[in-house]
């Protein structure tokens, strides 16, 4: 079943020459969705479009079958930058989703909890944003996205500022979670093995377009070996040579 | 540098004494010794004579210090929203910039008669330009990532301005603030040096008469005070208020 479908979609800052154009994508209900591209081409654009901050000049965009024209309760966003209040802490930075729209209440305030520990980062809940490393931040960025359990994840290079080992750790409990909670994802990466490793499905986009697509064939849940069989690899590669041929 | 705050201390001890010698060797009337104005000062404070100066003056800088800058908060805070206010209003705010507002005491004076109103309306003017300009654009230049993550939560105006824009602005807008404390204590001491007959500055301007420096140096004296006090005050609101950014830009 399609959850997030992208009709067609083209977009230009004021007066600039198309940043994206002529996109279709189809996302499935509980998929896993990776974007590869060099750094330039339109994908944190694209994610913007598909979340509804940006309006597409052309092109329509459809979540659960419902048009897009604004961001929606049901999506959760990570955005390139961590984007923290510095002035709360990281567990009222959590929880500002939900207080935004509600009083808080024990269950928000235990599911936080859960979430700051899931990250690792549970010492950490009256510290002020300043105070952690970029990629603490990016962490308690991601657990803000996740508070409201959205079905729908917009996720734009979240582990970049992560060393490996934690960006590993972090990838197991988000596919976790995506799969307790059937939540549908679309991934941005410019690391093809973080995009194979995590995706059902994985599209190269380049100058605005998507190029290539392909359904990544790994049984789930993932294991560390599946990261070094020829499988892995040799889809790494042909992803890595079609983004150097898109360029040229 | 732990004891730069003695070397501090020292250096007003040794101020102190050169000013003291400096004032044996001439009249009181031009110079008087500190001695002899700390004697004054304390002669003043303990059979009261200067108490209900001091409350006057305090109390018309307090006053016009929330008036202005409440209005002038309020003010910012609408133009800072709206673009509207902003273009029809700014011409004003420009040229009413460029008047110097001291210069309108004797004209409030007229309006609002010699008691406390028009020094508090005076204090009030030159305090509301600061906060209104700081609120404006500290709420206008707001991190455009975080108006989007705003975006994306569906955060109302209303929120939005509650939630992000005005703390973001804060340490603006508390900037403002300490420069309207500064003004404040100029405000309320011009404003009794035209027309007063109570207050620290009608004192100054009565001492002056009288041909009493001391008097006029204790009141100086009290003055400073009053504005280290103020201007702590609003120091003390900073750290506390925007702790976690200083930590940022202390790095
Ligand atoms: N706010 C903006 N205004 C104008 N041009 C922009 C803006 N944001 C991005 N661009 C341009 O759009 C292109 C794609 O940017 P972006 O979507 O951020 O790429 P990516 O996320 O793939 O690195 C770039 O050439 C960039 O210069
Ligand atoms: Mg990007």
């Amino acid at each position: 079943m399609e959850f997030l479908t992208i009709k067609d979609i083209t977009y230009g800052y004021q007066g600039t020459s198309p940043v994206v154009d002529g996109v279709n994508l189809v996302i499935k209900k509980g998929e896993f969705h990776c974007l590869l591209g060099q750094s330039g081409c339109g994908k944190t654009t694209l994610l913007k479009l598909a979340s509804g901050l940006l309006q597409p000049d052309k092109g329509s965009i459809l979540l659960n079958g419902k048009g897009m024209t604004d961001p929606s309760y049901e999506c959760g966003f990570v955005f390139q930058s961590p984007t923290l209040l510095e002035w709360k802490t990281v567990m009222d930075n959590v929880l500002l989703p939900v207080s935004l729209r509600r009083k808080l209440t024990e269950e928000n305030r235990e599911y936080a909890t859960a979430l700051l520990k899931m990250i690792g980062l549970s010492a950490y809940d009256n510290r002020y944003p300043t105070q952690l490393s970029g990629g603490q931040q990016s962490r308690v960025a991601l657990a803000r996205a996740l508070i409201q359990k959205p079905s729908m994840l917009f996720l734009d290079e979240p582990f970049a500022a992560l060393d490996a080992i934690t960006r590993e750790e972090l990838q197991e409990d988000l596919l976790r979670i995506c799969q307790l909670q059937n939540t549908t994802v679309l991934f941005i990466t410019h690391d093809i093995s973080e995009a194979v490793y995590l995706s059902d499905r994985v599209a190269v986009m380049d100058k605005g377009s998507i190029i290539y697509e392909e359904e990544v064939d790994l049984a789930k849940p993932r294991t560390m070996e599946m990261r070094y069989g020829s499988y892995f690899n040799d889809l790494c590669l042909t992803l890595r040579q079609t983004m150097s041929e898109g360029r040229s | 540098m732990k004891n730069i705050r003695f070397y501090s201390l020292l250096l007003f001890i040794f101020l102190l004494l050169l000013w003291e010698i400096a004032a044996g060797n001439m009249s009181e009337l031009v110079l008087p010794a500190p001695s002899v104005i700390f004697h004054t000062l304390i002669d003043g404070l303990m059979t009261g004579y200067f108490t209900a100066h001091i409350i006057r003056t305090t109390l018309e800088i307090v006053l016009g210090l929330i008036l202005g800058s409440l209005f002038g908060f309020i003010i910012g805070i609408l133009m800072g929203e709206s673009e509207f206010l902003r273009k029809l209003l700014s011409p004003y705010i420009i040229a009413s910039q460029a008047v110097p507002k001291l210069a309108l005491a004797p004209l409030f004076i007229l309006w609002f008669g010699f008691d406390m109103t028009s020094k508090v309306i005076i204090t009030a003017l030159i305090c509301f330009f600061p906060l209104l300009e700081n609120t404006m654009s500290s709420i206008q230049y707001v991190d455009k990532q975080k108006l989007e993550l705003f975006r994306m939560l569906k955060a109302s105006r209303w929120q939005t301005l509650i939630h992000l824009k005005i703390p973001a602005g804060l340490p603006g807008i508390l900037a403002g603030l300490r420069v309207a404390v500064v003004l404040a204590v100029v405000g309320a001491v011009v404003g009794e040096f035209i027309g007063g007959s109570e207050g620290l500055g009608a004192l100054i301007i009565a001492s002056q008469g009288m041909m009493d420096t001391p008097l006029m140096f204790a009141s100086l004296i009290l003055l400073t005070i009053i504005g280290m006090v103020l201007y702590q005050l609003v120091n003390i609101a900073e750290k506390r208020w925007s702790k976690p950014y200083m930590k940022e830009t202390k790095k």
